[in-house]
């Protein structure tokens, strides 16, 4: 509650700062407030201790609860942002007049994404799809006199808001089937369902898929995928990459609460088969769909897509309780560390040569060897190869979707992984083999503290890939 | 009474938004939608839900509806610049629309409603202080959520919507 409380307020005081003709304040003020917020979360006085108490005051009902879930997924939330917001200093560089805009909007949005891991009403949890949804339409067309900016911000918010309509009809048939918001009491009402009124269990199932619709548009899981593509790569590359770290981790997390805690038991069996095959396409579409690509942007967006699907089977794996949590988290972080990594490079690749093709990337490794080795390190990451934090992810997802019983579904993600490596190493080899073009050989610039923050992710990569115990023990 | 009335707002309300889908005039479009709106209103009333209905007559019929009237003016749509859709999309969208129907049908078919008990039923449960009492104990926290919600929406819509320095657009 208290890292919410904060970034509001902040990001209100950060409107307010856009003021000033200068914009170097904002910059340092919006990474104080995600490093105090990122301390808040961590040190979890939000969590226990005397703080927390008024959380259960009777104004807030049950509304929202900041456990140890909520904790650990707001942290890896706020660390994404605080890691990919130094690549934005081309903006504060440029003099851009909506920067205090851009940056108020991801504090907001970052309040969105929080709401939807720690609701405990359906009610919060919509109001955080929404909240998050809006500014990520927003910041899609952040880049007004591009077209393909233009482009993406209409297709999301015309193919989002729609969605976001079927997600809201299926909250309300939910609501007709069990009576309540309340995702404790919803669990108890569909237990009950069963002897209470069988004539309620085709709506509560109706209700469930149209939710099932909803979130997976906001994932981009298959076949809801159709917008990522072109969205991704119309959005400016800062956005992008928010787009495929925060929206992922706090879609996957919120909708595991809602199925773990209101849909587990017996009603798994409705939703299992729907679930999987949803599964298949998206590991299918993801990775197949990566091959063909030739822009580095398009190829993420389409890898995001298939990580939403390795993702999945967490949610398959639910029975298995603490061991899928474990695994959605330590995934979601490590691939948004990876993901962060991967698209700093192409930003500031994209800040000098303005291309983001495979092409575009050509001879950095002798330009630029630091950010040749970064991008190396975030796509073998993202790839799972051993010694990166993407190989233990995909161990934990795929270990819990074994011990349920999905050894088929595993076997068939380990294929997709290894169709995964072929695209995942287009750009090393486009920046190690290749030579640059003529005229774009001038080393990329790269701030000093940009640097640090890259060398940062680097190291993050590899000790969550050495040494995975860091972070168990979260649940 | 209260039967009859609802089935003839259920059928205002059903063949005003078949007007809205098949009115090959934009503006008709429109009016049919207020239309639909109001049917709809009737309902909330019908729940005893009089707020609502004052609500959704004062900001769907009215203000929403004249934004759309706004922009339709502002683009100049009329039936020649409609784009022609394919005769694939048109299908497509019809089999689709019509199976969400029929599971949909499928799915309420066995719901039994609960009708209200007349001797417990306390008539004054959408009156707008018992509405302002929930709102403001139980749902205050998504209340106040919903702020920040409306604040990205118009930071969102100033800064997109805003004139950039040398950029003329009228």
């Amino acid at each position: 509650m208290l890292s919410i409380i904060l970034l509001s307020v902040s990001g209100l005081a950060n409107l307010f700062l856009g003021f000033n003709r200068s914009n170097r304040l904002i910059l340092p003020f919006v990474l104080l407030v995600l490093a105090a917020v990122l301390g808040v979360t961590v040190s979890g006085i939000d969590t226990h201790g005397a703080l927390a108490v008024w959380n259960q005051s009777p104004y807030f009902t049950g509304m929202l609860t900041f456990d140890r879930y909520a904790q650990v997924f707001t942290g890896v939330m706020v660390l994404t942002t605080l890691l990919l917001l130094p690549f934005s200093q081309k903006y504060v560089r440029d003099g851009n007049a909506n920067l205090a805009e851009y940056y108020s909007i991801l504090l907001f949005s970052l309040v969105g994404g929080i709401m939807m891991v720690s609701y405990n009403n359906l009610l919060i949890f919509f109001l955080g799809v929404e909240t998050l949804s809006i500014a990520m339409y927003v910041l899609a067309g952040s880049d007004k006199s591009n077209l393909r900016s233009n482009e993406a911000a209409l297709k999301y918010f015309l193919m989002g808001s729609f969605t976001t309509g079927i997600l809201l009809f299926g909250i309300a048939l939910l609501y007709g089937a069990t009576g309540t918001f309340d995702l404790a009491q919803m669990g108890n009402a569909v237990r009950a369902i069963p002897a209470a009124d069988a004539g309620l269990r085709p709506m509560m199932h109706i209700g469930l898929l149209l939710m099932l619709i909803g979130v997976g548009f906001k994932i981009s899981a298959a076949p809801f995928h159709f917008w990522t593509p072109d969205v991704y790569e119309g959005t400016p590359t800062l956005f992008t990459g928010y787009m495929s770290t925060v929206v992922k981790t706090a879609g996957v997390a919120g909708f595991f609460k809602l199925l773990f805690v209101a849909f587990g038991g017996e009603t798994i069996e409705f939703w299992l088969p729907t679930l999987t095959a949803m599964l298949v396409l998206t590991l299918f579409i993801g990775n197949v769909g990566a091959v063909a690509q030739t822009n580095a942007k398009r190829m993420l967006a389409y890898s995001s897509i298939s990580h939403a699907g390795y993702l999945l089977l967490a949610l398959v794996a639910l029975q298995s309780g603490r061991l899928s949590v474990n695994a959605i988290f330590f995934y979601s972080l490590a691939y948004s560390v990876a993901t962060v990594a991967a698209f700093a490079v192409l930003k500031l690749v994209h800040d000098q040569r303005e291309r983001d093709d495979y092409d575009g990337l050509n001879g950095l490794a002798r330009t630029n060897p630091l950010l040749a080795f970064v991008m190396t390190v975030a796509m073998l990451s993202l790839a799972g190869i051993p010694l990166t934090g993407g190989f233990f992810g995909k161990f934990y997802l795929f270990s819990a979707a074994a011990q349920e019983g999905h050894i088929g579904l595993v076997i068939f993600a380990v294929v997709m992984s290894a169709v995964g490596i072929f695209y995942y190493l287009r750009p090393i080899m486009a920046m190690y083999m290749k030579p640059a073009a003529e005229g774009s050989d001038a080393p990329v610039f790269v701030g000093g503290f940009q640097s640090a923050v890259l060398v940062l992710l680097v190291a993050l990569t590899v000790l969550l890939g050495v040494w995975p115990g860091v972070v168990e023990g979260m649940f | 009474m209260g039967t009859s009335l609802f089935y003839f707002l259920a059928f205002v309300a059903l063949i005003s938004a078949l007007g809205v889908v098949f009115a090959k005039n934009p503006i008709h479009s429109v009016l049919f939608l207020i239309l639909t709106f109001f049917a709809i209103s009737g309902h909330y009333l019908l729940l005893n839900a009089q707020f609502l209905a004052a609500v959704n007559i004062i900001v769907y019929a009215g203000a929403i509806m004249v934004l759309f009237l706004f922009v339709i003016m502002f683009l100049n749509l009329n039936t020649d610049t409609e784009p022609h859709k394919p005769a694939l999309a048109k299908v497509t969208a019809a089999v689709a629309g019509g199976l969400l129907l029929l599971v949909l049908i499928a799915a309420l078919r066995n719901v039994t409603p609960v009708g209200a008990d007349a001797a417990t039923f306390d008539s004054q449960i959408g009156m707008v202080n018992r509405l302002g009492l929930v709102l403001y104990q139980q749902y205050l926290l998504p209340f106040e959520l919903a702020s920040v919600l409306f604040l990205v929406a118009m930071v969102g819509a100033v800064m997109l919507g805003k004139r950039e320095e040398g950029e003329r657009n009228f």
